[in-house]
């Protein structure tokens, strides 16, 4: 069984240290970056720092020095971007330093998306993802678009103040199985509810699962308006999406 | 302290703001009850009474005539500051709220701030000074009028983008603080004026909310200001932050505002304990689960819960989604009332 001893990175090894505490979740991570190789802790640190020129810089070296693409997202960027959802989720850090992790992943990114897009690896699925009407807030929403096209996803990003024949058509367009709809207010929350009974009377309900997120959604909020999964956070999105996708296959 | 004798719904508000013995807590929203039923009843629809005085304070005063509260508050929104900046704006229609297109900023660096001189003669403003004048001319002095003006964080959302802004705070401090310095002389001023054309308090909104930021950020960015507007504006002071804020009410709680308005994700026991005594609360009754979503024995369970816990003035927790029923509204200061007679 890995140790946290036979992690190269510092950073990576305090950060486990200090702010991981479900032993499953620490399971998971020392695995993850005790076999990881060095360069690619590296850029997990540069992620977890929100050190966008340097994650920028060592992912096009890792590149460089002919590591897997695949290999340095998963490991590296989506690595590094785990620890801080989970930092995130127990209020070590808040969207201003999530913000900062994010720019970081992206320049990462940039680099690997060219590359994954080329290589036609079949992707996960199509996820369309919007703000509902009336709410023009986008942080959330972009946050878990960037995680779920990081984890093989395509996504049709409808953006905000996304009405309900919008959220429709792209239903009818895109073939997508999942569709995702965010709210930070508490004004504009019942507009979900609206927009999955619009969705019913377009009889286009039945073609998609659907969850829903934003900070004042809650379980049974999600529950009572009819979605299919709920997640409270980016990194859970994933985790959402994904299940919702295997059960609509 | 002996319980008064009846009082006035106003002197009821001003009573629990100053932290003074009242005859019932009061039933305040220090956000906005505006509903499509209330706009329906008094031809008062969104867009127009975020607009026009006569429409806006028709739409305001239904908080009492209609629903039985002891305040009213004729701004609706948060964004009547942001429009008269020049924040491109989303007006919407009777069903929506009016929203600043946050993508497309104004502004980019602390430079770029300009407050014209004549910015309270905007029309977006004046619209709300005219209409406390109306409210205070129909209702007289009998129910409280609670304007609002916005903080600077807030409005630094609207003109720089939250995304932008935040980042910011954390890239560059001193040229978020510097941003926040200049921003400030809008919720003074603004928030004289009101006091001038007859409020009897203000709500400040200024999101510096959990769901966004930390607790420490409020004590860094935010504490210091919040005490200066207690200071420089010349009335009772509602601060309204949305989201989990337990971490931060502490430092809330020495501003000198009169009352923190707080959000249904802090449970009213442990808000009490946290801000010991040294700012009431308002609020907590759950929006989009309970007020738009439940019955109105529902609400009465959350109104008993706050007032078991002592928090001084009942309302809900923030803005009210406007498909909210009347019946759930009033069932707000039906079961304070309720409560009272059993207490």
């Amino acid at each position: 069984m890995a140790e946290l001893s036979d992690i190269a990175n510092q950073t990576i090894k305090d950060e486990i240290e200090e702010f991981l505490e479900r032993p499953e979740e620490i399971e998971r991570f020392v695995e993850l970056f005790s076999r990881a190789k060095p360069a690619l802790q590296d850029i997990a640190a540069a992620i977890i720092e929100g050190e966008d020129d340097e994650a920028d810089e060592l992912t096009a070296k890792a590149l460089a020095d002919g590591i897997d693409a695949i290999e340095i997202m998963d490991d590296g960027l989506i690595g590094g971007m785990g620890i801080v959802g989970i930092k995130f989720r127990e209020n070590f850090v808040f969207v201003p330093e999530v913000l900062s992790c994010a720019r970081a992943m992206r320049a990462g990114m940039a680099h690997i998306e060219p590359i994954l897009s080329a290589s036609g690896i079949e992707k996960q699925g199509t996820v369309i993802m919007g703000t509902v009407k009336g709410d023009l807030h986008d942080i959330g929403k972009n946050l878990c678009i960037m995680m779920l096209r990081g984890s093989g996803f395509d996504v049709v990003d409808l953006g905000v103040d996304v009405a309900e024949d919008s959220f429709i058509d792209a239903v009818e367009e895109s073939g997508a199985k999942v569709l995702g709809m965010s709210a930070l207010l508490t004004t504009t929350l019942p507009n979900m509810g609206r927009t999955i009974e619009a969705m019913i009377d377009a009889d286009v309900r039945d073609d998609v699962l659907i969850m829903v997120g934003g900070a004042p959604v809650t379980q049974e909020f999600s529950d009572d308006m009819g979605a299919d999964g709920y997640g409270p956070d980016a990194l859970s999105c994933v985790a959402v999406a994904k299940e919702l996708m295997t059960s609509a296959a | 302290m002996d319980k008064p004798l009846e009082m006035t719904s106003r002197e009821r508000v001003l009573a629990a703001l100053a932290g003074q013995p009242v005859d019932r807590t009061p039933v305040c929203c220090p956000t906005s009850v505006a509903t499509v039923e209330l706009m329906d009843l008094v031809d008062a629809p969104f867009p127009n009474a975020n607009r026009e005085a006569a429409p806006m304070a028709r739409l305001a005063a239904t908080a009492h005539t209609i629903l039985g509260f002891d305040s009213v508050m004729p701004v609706f929104s948060i964004i009547q500051e942001s429009s008269a900046l020049g924040c491109k704006m989303q007006w919407e229609g009777k069903d929506n709220w009016p929203t600043v297109r946050m993508s497309e900023p104004i502004w980019d660096k602390p430079e770029d701030i300009y407050i014209p001189n004549d910015l309270l003669e905007h029309p977006d403003l004046v619209c709300v000074l005219d209409a406390i004048k109306l409210l205070r001319q129909d209702l007289g002095q009998d129910v409280a009028i609670i304007g609002k003006t916005m903080g600077p964080w807030s409005m630094a959302y609207h003109c720089f983008g939250v995304e932008k802004f935040l980042l910011l705070s954390l890239d560059d401090p001193d040229a978020t603080k510097e941003i926040l310095e200049k921003l400030k002389k809008v919720t003074i001023d603004f928030g004289n004026a009101q006091v001038e054309a007859g409020v009897d308090a203000l709500t400040l909104p200024d999101h510096a909310t959990g769901d966004l930021v930390s607790g420490e950020y409020y004590e860094r960015y935010l504490r210091d200001l919040h005490t200066e507007f207690a200071e420089k504006i010349h009335c009772p002071l509602i601060l309204h932050i949305c989201g989990r804020t337990v971490d931060r009410m502490g430092f809330i709680a020495e501003t000198g505002m009169a009352a923190f308005h707080y959000d249904s994700k802090n449970g009213p026991d442990e808000s009490m304990a946290t801000v010991h005594g040294d700012i009431a609360l308002v609020g907590n009754i759950n929006n989009p689960e309970t007020l738009f979503s439940k019955a109105p024995e529902d609400v009465k369970r959350e109104v008993f819960a706050n007032l078991d816990a002592g928090v001084q003035m009942i309302g809900p927790e923030c803005a009210v989604p406007l498909q909210t029923s009347i019946a759930n509204l009033r069932a707000i200061p039906a079961a304070v009332k309720e409560w009272h007679s059993m207490h």
